[in-house]
């Protein structure tokens, strides 16, 4: 009785691992496109799978943040299995430029972007957009009780009464506008005005979410996720609205979500392709139509019906490539934020 | 999910025991494991050393280091002696009084174990929206976390002679008197021993503190590696962990003292008589009740709220179906490999008594108080500098999985070991077995269950692992624990539920063991 | 006659503990040698040293004419040889009886085994319906006989036993010692048993060695051991012994009991006489009789099948305990003369 059973068990084992070791499988594939994606899955999904229909070539990614893959990036130098990194933000993208690591892109994707949108290197270009906004509570902020820049959320009325997300890439890259626009010493004095003034949430939902909850009055996040949310249940969002600072504030940056191939990619050809498709029209029409609400960027597509247009934002103008990730986890680090 | 250190009994221990010189084979092996376990340590040293001692006293005498210090020591120091209390008062309960029902309680504590802390989390996050902080952190560690703390004790409490109470009692000692006086004593063991379980599983954890906003070092550490990857704060952090780890270790030898094995007499003549609860029955009842409601009733009707809302749509069975082929596939492996691997290791450290032995006793303790989260940093950083091919594939993570949890199956194979009398294997050897076959005809077959006990806790330690799956997994891997991660992280509660049930009903068969197992060893 | 087992100067130590020194020790075909001494005298270490357990420091071992240990080179346990019984059995528990004794016939056929596992079963006086048990359903002392059952099965040169009826219920020791005595002389094959218990050795042993400290104060047949000690230590060992201050002239030694002759040449001088118990009987002397000699009765323990007096002699000689049979016991403060039988030993 007891040898069968001990039979049965090594059958059933042997069977997992078999299976594991199938479900497990690297991008081994040799025909596969691997992509180091740092936006968000639903929309890269939606990406590749309008692109493989299109075309054919089978994409598999792997997940991750935007520094932590721009840094695996780099750390893994000319040695990456990486073809395409694709971002949510720039610093990461500039740093992996920094680093020498793209090839540069077809003319003719460039040419679908128009120049505000990528960096002059031509290394890598943008493919999507997303504006800072102060989402508030409306029952908690009357709209002349709003922030007029985003800079007055250093200020000791300001205790208590803000929230955001420090931790994440996509707050590290308006601070990273900040750091361009109004040099290191004010960025310095600002992120210590955070430390003693602002909630620490862990992204932008969860910030998103405790304002709508009352937690605080408001918060600084990327416009994207209240446009999500309202258009499913506004569960998260139903008690707020959105403030944008406009005039060409810090709290205006608009940053681009980049996309690049990498030199050490051994399927150049699919990879220019993939980002010829993602800024051609196809690609940018998921944008417009999809439900992913962030900004388009290329071949004339306007942007979603829903959000504010991307004139009217007043954005201030910050070039890509000079973004620095490093220095601004420096500063937070010295800040205590990290 | 550790394995409670009840079960570290020992034969009595004849100077013949432990003459035996290990093979070479053995020798290597074990050689071999003990260093690839001072990785971390060493990692976390030539950090320190390459970062340059100006810069890393910067990195960590800085205020952000002293408010991670803070949060982490308190929640240490709170939490431990509250899952003390909580730990041994319900042991007491279904163990020692009248209670009613004590059968259907005494299984019944032990099930928090299947519910993994972050998934805790996840269940006290949906109910209460705006938990955070310290207390939430307290309050989610104590109830994830004193089943560690009431197994030993449990376990203790059935192997105690009742005659010593009893003289107690002739002497003059009331109840009171003589559970603190003649009981809690004999405790001290099991409590040392569940309370530094606790406290290596505290600093450890971070998807259920990342959850409750709560940062403990390893989750500032975590954020650290997303933000720098391979950077010196990171290293810097780990080694101020790896220090309170070491404090913790020290603290509970300190406490324990010479005595090194839980001793287990040859069973109890005879139990204890029950103690009359009389008034406190209703006051124990409703705790009882309470408890379970908060460390099970949460979690499982938050999971089964949750699948209510989602409906239909959340159960993505493609996703789902290759998320558990994956976990049960890795798990799997791990499993086997560690438990295979644990043999030379216990026996190294049962039967023989050189430096070798010491050695492995003192790594083994190491590497269990270890967050995953230092070991995944180390082996990042060691395969992409000096071993490329590795890095990022299934090898990697299965070896990364085979150190964290070696100390899980060894404990469970020690005990296993130990129980088989030198005797037996000095009886077939004269009657003309090799080594070899004795080995396989008799050590094996009857260490067998004991090998299997651990096996599964390696097993379901693997699948609800976090930090070093995220770290090391090979791209396009998505395990249980990395989906429900990612939904839950994006607030996606519904989405995510289907993974916590899963995860869940993953470890019951475990809990089933682990409670089997501590009553098998009270009834030795 | 080839000795079965030669040991040669054995010595052995732990760890800068000298357990064994200089063990000498010849066993003759067939025949039972018991080795007897008090816990931790190194007895069990001397047994594992023969069975292979452990390797010597200096001296040889030989089995059957081949030299299994010696300080450079040791045979393997599972090859030489021997059968080995533990103090407590050491059944495997994850197998049944049968199996158990059939253990070491790995390699033959199955009826075979069966065979031979039915027939030892029988040699030890158990059913063959015991085959298919466990060993934790069978008592200590059928256990043992298991074990020993298991240990013959492959016709072993030389059988080893570690206290093998100590576990027992007292009760069960006698009987089983005689069953286990008959089986292993029936089976011709020699023996080699260590126990601390001397009445044990004595009965079963053709041989006896009497073990102090790591060495041999006497080897010898056990009439020989018993009334021959060549020591204080022997002699009180193996049994209770009186021992009186004398005065030792031309094989005779005077004492509070008189005038006892002593056996063998011993120089004359002040020596302590050792008489054994028996060699005592206290009658009871009326009043009107010499009153020289003569001791008092002052207790007397009433043991069932015995009792014990304790009677004081006359002069400074302390008192004497004689043991002898309960019927009709002098009564206390009765005047009783003490007759020696037999000779005594003189000891230094």
């Amino acid at each position: 009785m007891r040898r069968r059973w001990s039979r049965i068990a090594a059958v059933l084992s042997a069977l997992a691992v078999v299976l594991g070791a199938m479900a497990c499988s690297s991008s081994g594939g040799n025909d596969e496109l691997l992509i180091y994606n740092a936006q968000h899955e639903s929309l890269t999904k939606e990406w590749i799978d309008a692109f493989t229909k299109e075309t054919g070539v089978k994409v598999t990614y792997r997940q991750g943040g935007d520094t932590e893959l721009g840094n695996q990036l780099i750390a893994e130098g000319d040695a990456s299995p990486a073809d395409v990194f694709l971002t949510e933000n720039s610093p990461a993208m500039a740093a992996v430029e920094h680093a020498g690591l793209f090839a540069d892109l077809d003319a003719e994707t460039i040419n679908q972007v128009p120049s505000q949108y990528r960096p002059a290197s031509g290394k890598w270009t943008g493919v999507a957009a997303r504006t800072t906004v102060f989402v508030y509570n409306k029952a908690r902020l009357q709209p002349d009780q709003l922030p007029k820049s985003m800079l007055d959320l250093e200020q000791p009325a300001w205790k208590g009464r803000w929230g955001g997300a420090p931790a994440k890439a996509d707050f590290q890259a308006i601070v990273s506008a900040l750091l361009q626009l109004k040099g290191e010493q004010a960025t310095a004095q600002w992120l210590a005005g955070m430390k003693t003034n602002a909630v620490v949430y862990n992204d932008n939902i969860a910030t998103m979410k405790a304002v709508n909850a009352g937690e605080v009055d408001g918060g600084i996040i990327y416009h994207y996720y209240w446009f999500r949310d309202q258009a499913k249940t506004k569960a998260d969002s139903g008690n707020t609205e959105l403030h944008y600072f406009k005039n060409q504030d810090p709290g205006a940056f608009v940053s681009l979500s980049g996309g690049g191939v990498l030199k050490s990619s051994k399927k150049a050809q699919q990879a220019q392709q993939f980002l010829r498709f993602i800024t051609g029209k196809a690609g940018q029409e998921v944008l417009e139509k999809g439900d992913s609400f962030e900004y388009t960027v290329a071949s004339g597509v306007p942007a979603n019906p829903a959000l504010v247009p991307m004139n009217d934002l007043q954005a201030p103008v910050v070039d890509p490539s000079t973004l620095d990730a490093q220095k601004v986890s420096d500063l937070m680090t010295k800040g205590g934020l990290l | 999910m550790v394995a409670p250190p009840v079960s570290r009994p020992t034969a009595a221990v004849s100077r013949y025991d432990k003459t035996s010189r290990p093979g070479p084979l053995v020798t290597t092996t074990v050689a071999i494991l003990v260093a690839a376990t001072l990785i971390p340590l060493g990692y976390v040293a030539w950090a320190a050393v390459s970062v340059g001692w100006t810069r890393a006293y910067d990195l960590v005498v800085r205020p952000r280091v002293g408010e991670l210090l803070f949060n982490t020591v308190a929640l240490v120091v709170i939490t431990v002696p509250l899952c003390v209390v909580v730990g041994v008062g319900v042991a007491w309960l279904v163990e020692r009084t009248d209670l009613p029902g004590r059968g259907f309680w005494r299984p019944l504590f032990v099930a928090p174990l299947a519910v993994p802390a972050f998934v805790n989390s996840y269940a006290w996050v949906g109910v209460i929206p705006s938990l955070h902080g310290l207390w939430a952190g307290v309050l989610v560690s104590t109830l994830s976390y004193f089943p560690f703390m009431y197994l030993p004790v449990a376990a203790t409490l059935r192997r105690l002679d009742p005659a010593v109470e009893e003289s107690a009692r002739a002497l003059g000692s009331d109840s009171a008197g003589v559970f603190f006086r003649v009981v809690l004593p004999q405790l001290r063991l099991a409590i040392l021993g569940g309370g530094l379980l606790i406290g290596v599983h505290l600093l450890a954890e971070f998807g259920a503190f990342a959850m409750l906003r709560f940062d403990t070092f390893t989750v500032a550490i975590f954020q650290q590696f997303q933000v720098t990857f391979d950077g010196a704060a990171g290293s810097m952090l780990a080694g101020v962990l790896v220090l309170l780890c070491l404090v913790l270790l020290v603290a509970e030898a300190l406490a324990r003292g010479r005595a090194r094995f839980a001793r287990i007499g040859s069973g109890v003549p005879r139990t204890a008589t029950p103690i009359r609860l009389g008034r406190n029955m209703l006051p124990a009842q409703v705790g009882l009740a309470a408890l379970t409601v908060f460390a099970l009733g949460v979690p499982v009707w938050t999971i089964l709220r949750w699948l209510w809302i989602g409906g239909a749509d959340v159960w993505v069975l493609d996703d789902i179906a290759s998320a558990l082929g994956q976990t049960i596939g890795l798990a799997t492996v791990a499993a086997a490999l560690t438990t295979v691997l644990a043999f030379p290791v216990a026996w190294v450290a049962v039967r023989s008594s050189g430096v070798l032995a010491r050695l492995v006793e003192g790594a083994n303790y190491v590497t269990s108080s270890l967050p995953g989260i230092v070991t995944a940093l180390a082996l990042v950083t060691v395969t992409i500098h000096l071993a490329r091919p590795l890095y990022q594939g299934v090898a990697l993570i299965v070896f990364a999985y085979v150190l964290l949890f070696m100390p899980r199956a060894l404990v469970n194979v020690r005990a296993g070991l130990a129980q088989v009398p030198p005797s037996l294997e000095e009886a077939s050897r004269s009657l003309g077995s090799s080594p070899t076959a004795t080995f396989l005809r008799v050590t094996l077959r009857l260490t067998a269950p004991a090998a299997a006990a651990g096996a599964s806790l390696v097993f379901v330690a693997v699948a609800t692992e976090l930090t070093a799956t995220l770290l090391l997994a090979p791209t396009g891997t998505r395990t249980l624990s990395m989906r429900f991660w990612s939904l839950s992280s994006e607030l996606d509660y519904a989405a995510a539920a289907p993974y916590a049930l899963v995860l869940v009903v993953l470890a019951i068969p475990v809990t089933l063991v682990l409670f089997r197992q501590s009553t098998k060893v009270a009834a030795l | 006659m080839t000795t079965i087992l030669e040991v040669k100067g054995l010595a052995k130590s732990f760890h800068a503990n000298t357990v064994l020194h200089d063990i000498d020790l010849d066993l003759q075909p067939g025949t039972t040698t018991a080795v007897v001494g008090s816990s931790g005298c190194g007895k069990t270490t001397l047994l594992r040293l023969i069975a292979g357990f452990e390797a010597p420091d200096d001296g040889t071992i030989t089995i059957d004419g081949r030299q299994v240990a010696s300080p450079e080179s040791a045979v393997a346990p599972h090859r030489r040889g021997v059968g080995y019984v533990a103090q407590d059995g050491a059944l495997f528990p994850h197998l049944t009886v049968g199996q158990n004794i059939g253990y070491g016939l790995r390699g033959t056929a199955r009826g075979e085994v069966r065979a031979r596992v039915s027939e030892l079963l029988e040699s030890v006086s158990l059913d063959a319906s015991y085959a298919s048990r466990r060993p934790h359903q069978l008592s200590g002392g059928q256990q043992q006989r298991v074990a020993l059952a298991r240990a013959l099965a492959r016709h072993p040169v030389l059988m080893l036993l570690d206290e093998p009826f100590s576990a027992l219920d007292t009760g069960l020791r006698a009987s089983t010692r005689k069953t286990v005595a008959d089986l292993l002389t029936n089976a011709g094959v020699t023996t080699l048993l260590v126990t601390h218990d001397q009445e044990e050795a004595m009965s079963i042993a053709d041989q006896v060695a009497v073990m102090r400290d790591g060495r041999f104060t006497q080897v010898g047949s056990p009439q020989q051991v018993y009334r021959h000690p060549i020591d204080r230590f022997t002699a009180e060992f193996l049994g209770d012994c009186i021992s009186l201050p004398c005065t030792v002239a031309s094989g005779v030694a005077d004492c509070a009991l008189g005038r006892i002759p002593v056996q063998g040449s011993t120089a004359d001088g002040p020596a302590t006489l050792v008489l054994r118990p028996e060699q005592l009987v206290a009658t009871v002397v009326s009043d009107s009789e010499r009153l020289d000699r003569v001791g008092t009765v002052i207790a007397a323990d009433f043991l069932g099948h015995d009792v014990l007096l304790t009677i004081d002699p006359a002069g400074d000689t302390p008192p004497i305990i004689v043991r002898q049979h309960s019927l009709n016991p002098p009564p206390i403060d009765a005047k009783v003369r003490i007759e020696v039988l037999g000779n005594g030993v003189v000891l230094t």
